[in-house]
């Protein structure tokens, strides 16, 4: 399983993708480090000497968008990448021949398995920690806001979960379908994920106002929930976004759904939703490893 | 007596009507084994089923008593796909390291073994060349050594000569001879039949995904009882007095040599049981003045009996 496991980080460090991730990342640090500058220059200019309240919510809010969008940015790039590093790992690799050899070696194909999903897991996690570090330090040393420090920890154990979610999802798929089919399915289940929290922020803002508002609300509090249940990493994003921000301690300071408009954080799950995609993730693991072991090549 | 490999009635049913049926195989550990017959015949399907990587609708196959496919099994086979590739942005050398870890086998063991094998199969110094730049031959020497890496009791070759240059096929041939020597058990599919009827004791031949025919190498080709006599002075009156006193088809057959046969030269072909009739035919020609230059057995190839076998029958590999 070890074997597998470094074979797959040796792949992905020697394949074009990893390069490419890379290079896109400078671009975005570099574009982010002058966004935060710039956000972090208007609230220094509102500055006067002794910090006032209205300075201090007013920096906040600047870390608290900023922040949005750096993870809005390492979400998508994070899920991206645990998509399309996994896509070919069983029917690719099989169409291409690779996979016969190794498989009628003496290993179970369960440790194969999961030497892949380590390989392809701790690969995109190293990725996830370099961008929470780099998102975190930038928007630290622009705004000077520190994040609470000891919601750090849940934080990141939140912005991974997806890496863990759509790796595991993309190999199940991977016994079936191609790597062009496969790619285009997860794509979209994970955009998915991005439409329950809009719904979400429209249920919020209360965009309808007619007379049926209320019955038009209920329906898109459904979909949405049904949308978190099939993929619930864009849910575990904004559950993050809250741990990092704490906003419900900040009471009735700062109304984080009036102070930060579209980058507020709406409806974020609960500890239940927590256990139900601990649940969620182990059940498609195990699909995987049993799908694997019933497949012929 | 040993079996290698054993399968009792395996069946593959894919539900379109390929796969294979009803296959029942016993081949005796040390041989070598041919396995014929045209495309889509379900060849490699069995392939599959006996090295775990297709589980059988029906039946069971034994690898050395083992269940085909169970790591006890593939413990003690090496295996060449027929459409195989190893991934590109690896080199030979750490192709075969990463195949040597999955088998259990480290360190300078591993090492001297896969240095060796390189060498053997003609990859050499080039093992340590990214296999994206290796040409389709060198690719499948890759895979012959991989498949010999850990010494196995059996390797399955699936087409293991498709891709080599005339050089490469008679190096293969060679090293399989010497692995027969060595008592492998060598379970060859190949469309080179001179190649099976070089190697393998054993040949089975499958159409449709059944087992049509099968026997000794040496029972095939011993099967032709044609003999060629250049022989001149050959008269009509004295071919028709041949053909009522020996009771076999005896015919003039064309001259197929690259030389021109001389004037009043011709070659008779006859079917004849046994050197006893050969020789009967001999006397009986010199004693009615005709010249005899030379006489000769007509060697059969499996090419023929592979063609006679399949003659008249549909292949759904065509027709599908």
């Amino acid at each position: 399983m070890i074997a597998v496991w470094m074979l797959t980080w040796k792949e992905l460090l020697r394949k074009k993708v990893t390069l490419m991730t890379l290079l896109l990342t400078v671009l975005f640090w570099i574009a982010f480090y002058f966004i935060a500058k710039s956000a972090g220059a208007t609230a220094a200019q509102s500055e006067s000497g002794i910090i006032s309240l209205n300075d201090l919510v007013e920096r906040f809010r600047g870390s608290a968008i900023l922040l949005w969008i750096g993870f809005f940015f390492g979400a998508f790039a994070t899920g991206f990448l645990s998509i399309f590093s996994s896509v070919a790992a069983v029917a690719g690799e099989a169409e291409h021949g690779v996979l016969q050899s190794v498989l009628a070696r003496p290993i179970p194909r369960t440790h194969w398995y999961l030497g892949r999903w380590l390989g392809f897991v701790t690969f995109c996690l190293a990725y996830a920690l370099l961008l929470f570090v780099s998102i975190l330090i930038i928007v630290i040393y622009a705004t000077g806001v520190h994040p609470d420090w000891s919601g750090l920890v849940p934080a990141f154990m939140l912005f991974i979960s997806p890496v863990l979610i759509m790796v595991t999802l993309t190999m199940l798929a991977s016994c079936w379908l191609a790597p062009l089919g496969n790619g285009v399915a997860m794509v979209m289940l994970f955009g998915m994920g991005w439409l329950g929290t809009m719904l979400d922020k429209v249920i919020a803002a209360r965009m309808f106002t007619t007379d049926d508002a209320s019955t038009t609300s209920d329906t898109l509090e459904i979909v949405s929930g049904l949308i978190r249940l099939i993929i619930p990493t864009d849910a575990l994003q904004q559950r993050m976004l809250s741990e990092l921000f704490r906003v419900d301690e900040l009471g009735e300071t700062f109304s984080s759904r009036d102070s930060l408009g579209y980058f507020s954080v709406v409806n974020p799950p609960s500890d239940a939703f927590l256990y139900y995609t601990a649940v969620y993730f182990l059940i498609f693991l195990a699909a995987g490893l049993f799908a694997i072991r019933r497949k012929d090549f | 007596m040993s079996y290698a490999i054993e399968t009792f009635g395996i069946t593959k049913n894919y539900g379109n009507g390929r796969g294979c049926h009803d296959v029942t195989l016993r081949i005796p550990a040390g041989e070598a084994f041919g396995f014929l017959g045209p495309n889509g015949a379900g060849k490699s399907t069995i392939v599959k089923m006996l090295v775990g990587l297709t589980t059988p609708t029906d039946g069971k196959a034994l690898l050395f008593g083992h269940p085909a496919g169970s790591v006890e099994a593939r413990r003690r086979i090496g295996y060449l796909p027929e459409l195989f590739r190893y991934p590109g942005w690896l080199s030979g050398e750490e192709a075969m390291h990463f195949h040597a870890k999955l088998c259990g086998m480290k360190g300078a063991d591993a090492k001297r073994r896969i240095d060796r094998l390189l060498d053997e199969v003609g990859i050499g110094k080039r093992g340590s060349d990214r296999i994206k730049g290796y040409s389709k031959g060198m690719q499948q020497r890759l895979g012959l050594a991989c498949a010999l890496l850990t010494d196995p009791d059996i390797v399955f070759l699936d087409e293991p000569a498709s891709a080599l240059d005339p050089v490469g096929r008679h190096e293969v041939r060679e090293l399989l001879q010497r692995l027969r020597k060595e008592g492998k058990t060598i379970f060859l599919n190949s469309h080179l039949l001179e190649d099976v009827e070089f190697l393998c004791d054993h040949v089975a031949l499958l159409n449709n995904g059944r087992i049509m025919a099968d026997g000794r190498v040496s029972d095939v080709l011993r099967a032709s009882s044609s003999w060629r006599f250049r022989v001149g002075g050959m008269t009509p009156e004295l071919l028709d007095w041949l053909r009522e006193t020996m009771i076999v088809p005896v015919d003039l057959v064309p001259w197929e040599g690259e030389e021109a046969l001389a004037w009043g030269e011709h070659w008779l072909e006859a079917e004849l049981e046994g050197d006893e009739q050969v020789g009967y035919m001999n006397r009986l020609l010199i004693e009615h003045g005709v010249t005899l230059y030379e006489t000769q057995k007509v060697k059969s190839s499996l090419d023929e009996w592979f063609l006679q076998a399949v003659s008249g029958l549909e292949h759904r590999g065509e027709n599908r």
